[in-house]
């Protein structure tokens, strides 16, 4: 049970949980059906990101141009819906964009060793001129519903969204827990030489994260235009500081080496349980980037007091 | 060897300067007009000023970078024109709000010294927390209706040259350069970016060094945002919108070493000058303001890459 679950998830479970006690005493509202409906309503592109930023996180990279990636993803399946395109056409567009996008970041960082900080920022600049420029400064709202029977609907009463997370993640857990290319990735974000040395492909195992990630990124966009009908200029802006944040929050370390998807799942939940439940007990909106750069630093601060501790048992 | 690679390079980044110039002077008779040089360097101020604290924060080496200097920039301007407009005494307002940028530099700097975060994360982090709190503050509404008297320093000019570039910017690069070159504690910002565990062996005070370097980027940060208040008569919340990204960009196309160690601040400022021209440039041949965003993210990753070939793997 202990090695199954883990010490983190349990302590985030624990904290999801005291988090929805103080919640609740300042909004009574909080703890309905149809508030955690729409907690879990957020949630699902950041699921997406957060658990492709994890396998970032886990080469030792990190990955900021995911919320423009995310925007142009967006801009081609809205595009392709106002074009009338048919739907598998136009659920492969969006994913079909992410990777490319992805891919491109690979590249730079990969190919042209551009430490993974400047590489993503660059493009993230560069991905916000292109959102602006491709939308010529007016939304994409309003969108024909055609994307619904992607959406909607359930299997066994569980909403097919929540299918299509769950299956991602299973997939993640597999490909990290049992092939070599999960066992590459930890590898490289360990110890780059010594996984170079032992035969490891670090190029491609870097690469493969970030076109993964893309996919994942173009998914969640897919999700996003489904659900909400429309782009806008800052669609995605500050999506990767969460993601950061929930996989930080879910075991993973900054340092690379390691991945907790499970623990990034629950830390997901965790972070849009607190932004939902300020917004409830009235703290403006405003405060969330607040709040969130804080939490970040929170955790990070403890990770390291914990990573200390650990080695000053060990001596 | 390397003395001639570092002329090389800025004479390169001079060359480019003066080929946009040209370009824009041949597409715009206007663009070498005593008035749009003087908003050139009228624009070309708080760039400069953040990216003189950028430089040195990346030359320190260790991963260093600074991406909550936008953060402060709005910040720090905030903390200024609320003084301001409290009745405070305006010199007095002034160096309270560049003592609070140097604070906000300080937290950055125990987060990378004493809780040895990687400063990548660190300073994401604050910046979400510096950029959150000024417009959470404010309500995204610009704090204006400063007094006219306010604006001496960012109005003002001397021949055409803006009276904050005389006074502030280039006072600031002199003495950083000065500190650099002739004082121990600028070459010991080299040797602590070229090889760190040298420099601990040897005994020097690496992390205060380093803490003194991000308090450093604070202040110059909340110089600017001085600059932008004075300048605009409020402050905006947004006004560091992008610097981070600029800033840096400024300094490794300048030639610092995203590793540290090597660099200088000559080729940052001329890349700040280059910068703002193409801006001043862009926006006379009407082209939309954003694309110099796009620019500037090619400019950043290019900048890695051309590095990486003229240098070879020396870097590692």
């Amino acid at each position: 049970m202990h090695r199954l679950v883990g010490r983190r998830a349990v302590t985030l479970a624990l904290a999801c949980l005291g988090a929805t006690g103080v919640l609740q005493a300042f909004s009574p509202y909080f703890l309905t059906t149809a508030n955690l409906t729409t907690i879990l309503h957020n949630s699902v592109e950041l699921l997406l990101i957060s658990l492709g930023v994890s396998f970032i996180l886990a080469t030792a990279g990190i990955d900021i141009s995911v919320g423009g990636a995310l925007g142009i993803s967006a801009i081609f399946i809205g595009w392709s819906v106002e074009a009338g395109w048919p739907l598998a056409a136009t659920v492969a567009i969006g994913p079909l964009v992410g990777t490319c996008l992805g891919m491109v970041s690979g590249i730079v960082i990969v190919a042209g060793k551009v430490p993974p900080i400047i590489a993503t920022l660059g493009l993230f600049g560069l991905y916000r001129a292109a959102i602006f420029l491709l939308l010529g400064g007016s939304w994409i709202s309003g969108l024909p519903n055609t994307l619904a029977p992607f959406v909607n609907g359930a299997i066994l009463g569980m909403p097919v969204v929540a299918l299509y997370v769950l299956a991602f993640y299973f997939l993640g857990w597999l490909i990290l827990r049992w092939f070599p290319l999960g066992t590459g990735i930890l590898a490289v974000g360990g110890n780059e030489r010594a996984a170079r040395l032992a035969g490891v492909d670090v190029g491609k195992s870097k690469f493969l994260v970030y076109a993964m990630t893309g996919f994942l990124v173009g998914f969640a966009a897919l999700l996003y235009v489904a659900r909400y009908r429309n782009v806008e200029t800052s669609t995605g802006e500050t999506i990767a500081l969460d993601a950061i944040v929930a996989a930080v929050l879910g075991g993973s370390s900054v340092l690379g080496g390691r991945a907790n998807l499970f623990g990034t799942l629950l830390g997901v939940l965790l972070v849009r349980l607190l932004q939902n439940g300020f917004v409830l007990a009235g703290v403006p909106s405003l405060w969330e980037q607040v709040i969130t750069g804080l939490l970040l630093l929170l955790v990070l601060i403890l990770d390291m007091f914990a990573a200390r501790n650990a080695r000053l048992e060990m001596e | 060897m390397v003395a001639s690679f570092k002329n090389m390079r800025l004479a390169g980044l001079v060359a480019i300067w003066i080929f946009a110039l040209a370009f824009f002077a041949i597409r715009s008779p206007a663009f070498f007009s005593l008035a749009n040089v003087s908003s050139i360097l009228q624009f070309s101020t708080l760039l400069a000023l953040v990216t003189l604290g950028q430089t040195l924060v990346i030359l320190a080496g260790g991963g260093g970078i600074d991406l909550s200097v936008g953060g402060i920039v709005s910040l720090s301007g905030l903390a200024i024109a609320f003084g301001v407009k409290g009745g405070l005494n305006p010199y007095l307002a002034s160096l309270g709000g560049i003592t609070f940028g140097g604070f906000l530099g300080l937290i950055n700097g125990l987060l990378v010294t004493k809780f040895r975060l990687l400063p990548l994360m660190a300073t994401l982090a604050t910046s979400y927390a510096y950029n959150g709190l000024s417009v959470a503050l404010t309500e995204g509404a610009p704090l204006s209706g400063l007094p006219m008297s306010f604006g001496t320093l960012g109005q003002r000019s001397i021949a055409g040259i803006p009276l904050h570039t005389v006074l502030i910017v280039l006072p600031s690069f002199l003495i950083l350069e000065l500190v650099l070159w002739q004082m121990p504690v600028g070459r010991w910002i080299y040797a602590i970016g070229g090889n760190e565990r040298a420099c601990r062996l040897l005994g020097l005070p690496v992390d205060l060094i380093r803490l003194g370097i991000y308090v450093h980027s604070g202040l110059t940060a909340a110089l600017a945002g001085l600059v932008a208040d004075s300048w605009l008569l409020s402050a905006r919340p947004n006004i560091g919108e992008n610097l981070e990204l600029l800033s840096l960009t400024a300094a490794l196309l300048g030639g610092t070493s995203i590793f540290g160690g090597s660099g200088g601040l000559a080729g940052s400022l001329v890349a700040v000058f280059f910068f703002t021209s193409l801006q001043a440039g862009l926006q006379m041949l009407n082209v939309n303001a954003i694309w110099q965003l796009g620019f500037v993210g090619c400019f950043l990753i290019l900048s890695v890459l051309l590095d990486r070939i003229i240098r070879g793997e020396e870097t590692k």
